[in-house]
């Protein structure tokens, strides 16, 4: 429940920071703007990007309300893989060096913070009783993609975990999807990397509670220059500095289904 | 000594075994003897697989994969994919040898005007077509070859499946991997997608195996690393555990609904260990 029970009206909801600090920067000034009362990460604070500890202080001054993804969970536990689902070994090994990167450069603090994490989340809005997770209610690493979470699954969700509104986050590209009796499934997208679209800016998701709930997806540009370039500095992989740079995914897409991996590029 | 269950997590992946085990090809690895001649385990009925959908449907499945045999010997295999795409995601496994212009068109639009995303996996065991034609049969590579670039040229994109027959690699099979993904870039297929299958010790492959899951070996076990955790497969006699050891009276845990499938299962077959020490899925 959300603040003694008092209901929200309009929240931000990101998940998937994956050490970009610049975009959570950028994002926590752009949710100010809009005059939201409370803000919520779906987890994966880590991953991909530089400089894991930059995010930590960003999170504690914008008073963040987080949960714990797949990645946190690992790093908090000291797991030597990340468990983010993949099954390709195209995808495990990028995977594999992107977590080494972020697990030694995690500071001991910020792991026992991680550790701390709820896995869930309730809270109101309006009317709506949302549950935020971060693959999904069932699993912490699920994925949630537009074109494998049929109507039935979501249902079935939504009614065993007594949700109207489900958030989730963990694939890396936001959908919405408005279910029979006022119950939607949404996936908040992430703000560490681009969707796989071309384009380069990064996007949150902004709920206001109304007559319907209003389900508003928001760009976020950022200095994706200047992220690229620590990258680069960090001896990250040139395909990961090339998806910051071009909006395209290089890595980890091995695990897209038929139709998102269609609309991207490699 | 008691054999050993793996309990349902969650009923999550709907297979369907819509032609049995009949094949028009007799690949010499295969995990359930299917062949052209007297199938030991006959096509299930359009109606049949429809009413399977809908129920899996009703308990909220998260995808379908037909499988056999050969998908697309069975006469309504069009219309069954179109029904399961009305469902849930949908992937069909195939050997490709029968994906003809026009099958390939069907695809294509089904696959445009679902919500749900279409896969179609299509197996080869070798990118040299004399190796891969000792194991799957004459003139199977070209076919199959030719599935792909009429799957890739309709914007389909089609994952190849190949088993580990003709390796001696590491399960990881990386070098394997590679090879398939340049063969498929070689092709001007730029989004290649490969997956590996260890070879199972079932069907022409039976007595390969070695030992049994014993149940020392599921203390402190994670059972959802195992695909029965979260599987049923409909076949010609009811449903059952897992899509490898479909059709086999061991592995069955209904004659008759899928919800009356919604138990645990006998770990019992020789198979159950290769899921279980290489974390192995039939799914995509």
């Amino acid at each position: 429940m959300s603040r003694e029970g008092k209901a929200y009206r309009r929240i931000a909801v990101f998940g998937g920071i994956y050490n970009n600090y610049l975009a959570l920067e950028a994002t926590l000034e752009d949710t100010r703007r809009r005059g939201v009362e409370a803000v919520f990460c779906l987890g994966d604070m880590g991953a991909f990007g530089p400089h894991p500890d930059r995010v930590f202080p960003l999170l504690e001054c914008g008073n963040v309300l987080a949960i714990q993804g797949n990645y946190d969970e690992s790093l908090a536990i000291g797991l030597d893989n990340c468990q983010c689902g993949y099954t390709d070994p195209r995808d495990n090994t990028f995977a594999r060096l992107s977590y080494e990167y972020t697990f030694q450069r995690t500071a001991p603090e910020n792991k026992a913070w991680l550790s701390r994490l709820p896995t869930h989340r309730r809270v109101i809005l309006g009317e709506h009783r949302l549950l935020m997770c971060h693959g999904s209610p069932r699993r912490i690493n699920e994925f949630l993609w537009e074109s494998t979470s049929p109507h039935c699954l979501l249902e079935k969700l939504c009614r065993d975990f007594a949700a109207d509104v489900l958030l989730c986050t963990h694939t890396g590209i936001k959908w919405h999807r408005a279910l029979d009796g006022d119950r939607h499934t949404i996936n908040v997208g992430t703000i560490g990397r681009p969707e796989n679209d071309g384009q380069v800016n990064v996007w949150y998701t902004l709920l206001t509670a109304g007559d319907s709930l209003e389900v508003e997806f928001v760009p976020v540009h950022y200095d994706y220059e200047t992220l690229a370039r620590e990258m680069e500095q960090e001896n990250l992989p040139v395909e990961f500095i090339e998806t910051i740079q071009t909006g395209w995914w290089t890595t980890c897409l091995e695990i897209l289904p038929a139709k998102e991996r269609a609309r991207g590029k490699f | 000594m008691t054999t050993p269950t793996a309990p349902l997590l969650e009923l999550s992946t709907l297979w369907i075994q819509v032609t049995g085990t009949w094949c028009n090809l007799t690949c010499t690895h295969c995990l359930n003897s299917s062949g052209p001649h007297n199938p030991w385990l006959k096509s299930l009925d359009t109606e049949m697989v429809i009413h399977s959908i809908k129920e899996g449907a009703d308990l909220g499945i998260k995808e379908i994969y037909y499988t056999g045999g050969e998908p697309f010997l069975h006469k309504d295999m069009l219309l069954l994919i179109a029904h399961a795409l009305e469902v849930a995601p949908t992937t069909v496994l195939t050997n490709g040898t029968l994906i003809t212009d026009e099958v390939a068109d069907h695809l294509a639009a089904l696959a445009q005007n679902s919500l749900y995303s279409l896969e179609i996996r299509v197996s080869i065991d070798d990118v040299d077509p004399k190796k891969n034609d000792r194991i799957r049969g004459k003139g199977v590579f070209v076919k199959a070859v030719r599935a792909l670039e009429l799957l890739y040229s309709r914007g389909l994109l089609p994952i190849v499946t190949a088993t580990e027959i003709l390796t001696d690699e590491l399960p990881e099979g990386s070098e394997m991997y590679q090879r398939f993904r340049d063969f498929l870039l070689s092709l001007g297929i730029t989004k290649p997608r490969v997956k590996i299958m260890p070879v199972l010790p079932t069907g022409r492959m039976e007595g390969q195996g070695g030992p049994l899951i014993t149940p020392d070996m599921l203390h402190g076990f994670d059972f959802s690393l195992l695909q029965c955790s979260e599987t049923r497969v409909v076949a010609e006699g009811g449903v059952y555990a897992c899509p490898i050891l479909a059709g086999l009276p061991g592995a069955r845990l209904s004659t008759q609904t899928l919800k009356e499938a919604l138990k645990p299962c006998n770990l019992y077959h020789t198979a159950c260990v290769i899921c279980y020490e290489t974390g192995m899925t039939c799914k995509n």
